[in-house]
């Protein structure tokens, strides 16, 4: 049987001893008859009273430093660990802020409609691409309509054919239209469609009379403004898109 | 207790604040128990004034860092002990010899005497005490002040480590060399008692 290290029983007889060596001390005579004799020679060891000290000691002390002790001039955080609990709080609210703020701008973004890469905005460039071709040949024919010599089949008879060529082209210019939601551009390109139309189908050829009847009825000199305005706006219909060439000349 | 602990926070927040003379409502509340502990570990009456000065100084320069939670009272005393053993360790440097010389047969007997004995009975008493107290000082600082903290105020080995800075299993390795060296020391006690 292993015995019990004088250290084992020191620490038993301060208490922190285990169950072990409690276990062993029951069943070891020797160990037992040594942790008597540590107890005694313990018990010998008399706790020293110190000499006793006036009633106002507590006082005399105090008088004796207090000459020495700065005061503590401004007011001091009285607890650090609450000041750190505090100063925690703060980055938390921090956090939980930037946290805030972050989240409200992915949904802000998300709800905005897309600006750009998809296929609404490629489509809506097409068609601006598209339509200034559209809109340069049809001012141009218009022009060329309101000063147009009716007497002459040669140069009237261009027109006709430049307006049948058109007028598909209008149609599909104002479907696209309406698909990018544009009332403006799409009035605009109806009122066009009705003069392609009639300079296209005029049954007895584009006479004077004909003509006369054209640009008052249908006031192709309004047509031709507003086409002129729609061609300086097509430029900048697109969002975020780069001036091409052909925009520029629709700029100047 | 709980209403003491009260006390001295508010007398902890009125220094802080500024009001000096709060502090002395602590010195006076806990000097007399500083003093035991002091006079405990140097065996020294002028020793244990001067460590109870310098643990109530030490204590109001590191004010600011006492946690809310804690006991004013444990806090104090864990400094005094430090101071004790600082002064112990400076004692040593200084020659441990005189410590023993120092001290004072008197003071000791009046301290050891069993007031309820009989005149050898009572030689016999002051002897032992003046052994003990020698056998005391044969003891290093740390031995001697872990050995005053554990045998006579009852402290746990872990609040031992704490008050003297040191890792638990030190202070409990120095509590049993304390107890083996005194053990030796008065042995002839033992043999002749």
């Amino acid at each position: 049987m292993k015995h019990l290290s004088e250290e084992q029983l020191i620490e038993q007889h301060y208490g922190e001893g285990n169950a072990e060596v409690r276990r062993h001390l029951e069943e070891c005579g020797e160990c037992s008859e040594a942790y008597a004799a540590l107890g005694h020679d313990l018990a010998e060891l008399k706790v020293t009273e110190p000499p006793a000290r006036a009633p106002l000691y507590g006082e005399q002390v105090w008088r004796s430093l207090s000459n020495s002790l700065p005061a503590y001039s401004t007011p001091r955080r009285f607890w650090p660990r609450a000041s750190l609990w505090k100063r925690i709080g703060y980055a938390a609210a921090c956090a939980l802020l930037i946290a805030g703020a972050f989240l409200t701008g992915r949904h802000w973004e998300q709800r905005k409609p897309p600006i750009a890469g998809n296929d609404a905005q490629v489509k809506q460039e097409v068609v601006l691409v598209i339509l200034g071709d559209h809109l340069d040949r049809s001012e141009r024919l218009l022009i060329e309509l309101k000063h147009a010599d009716a007497g002459s089949a040669a140069a009237v008879s261009p027109l006709r054919e430049e307006a049948r060529d058109l007028l598909p082209a209008n149609r599909r210019c104002r479907q696209s239209a309406m698909q990018i939601d544009d009332p403006a551009l799409a009035t605009v390109l109806d009122h066009l469609d009705l003069v392609l139309a009639e300079l296209a189908s005029e049954p007895g050829g584009l006479s004077e009379a004909a003509i006369t009847r054209l640009q008052t009825e249908m006031n192709t000199d309004g047509l031709l403004f507003e086409i002129r305005v729609l061609r300086t706006r097509v430029p900048d219909k697109g969002p975020g898109r780069s001036h091409s060439p052909r925009e520029k000349h629709y700029e100047n | 207790m709980c209403q003491m602990a009260e006390n001295d926070h508010a007398a902890i927040r009125a220094v802080l604040s500024g009001d000096k003379e709060a502090y002395g409502t602590l010195v006076a509340r806990h000097s007399h128990n500083l003093f035991r502990l002091a006079f405990r570990i140097t065996g020294n009456e002028a020793d244990a004034e001067e460590v109870v000065q310098d643990a109530f100084l030490r204590g109001y320069q590191k004010l600011e860092t006492f946690q809310s939670r804690s006991n004013f009272g444990t806090w104090i005393y864990r400094i005094a002990a430090r101071c004790a053993l600082d002064r112990m360790n400076n004692r040593k440097v200084e020659g441990a010899g005189r410590i023993a010389e120092e001290i004072d047969p008197q003071q000791g007997n009046a301290q050891m005497a069993d007031q309820t004995a009989g005149p050898e009975r009572l030689l016999l008493s002051r002897e032992i005490g003046t052994m003990q107290e020698t056998a005391m000082h044969s003891l290093t600082p740390i031995e001697r002040t872990a050995f005053v903290l554990r045998h006579m105020e009852n402290l746990a080995t872990e609040e031992i480590a704490s008050a003297l800075g040191v890792a638990p299993n030190a202070a409990k390795q120095a509590v049993f060399r304390a107890v083996q060296k005194l053990r030796r020391r008065l042995a002839g006690l033992r043999e002749n008692p």
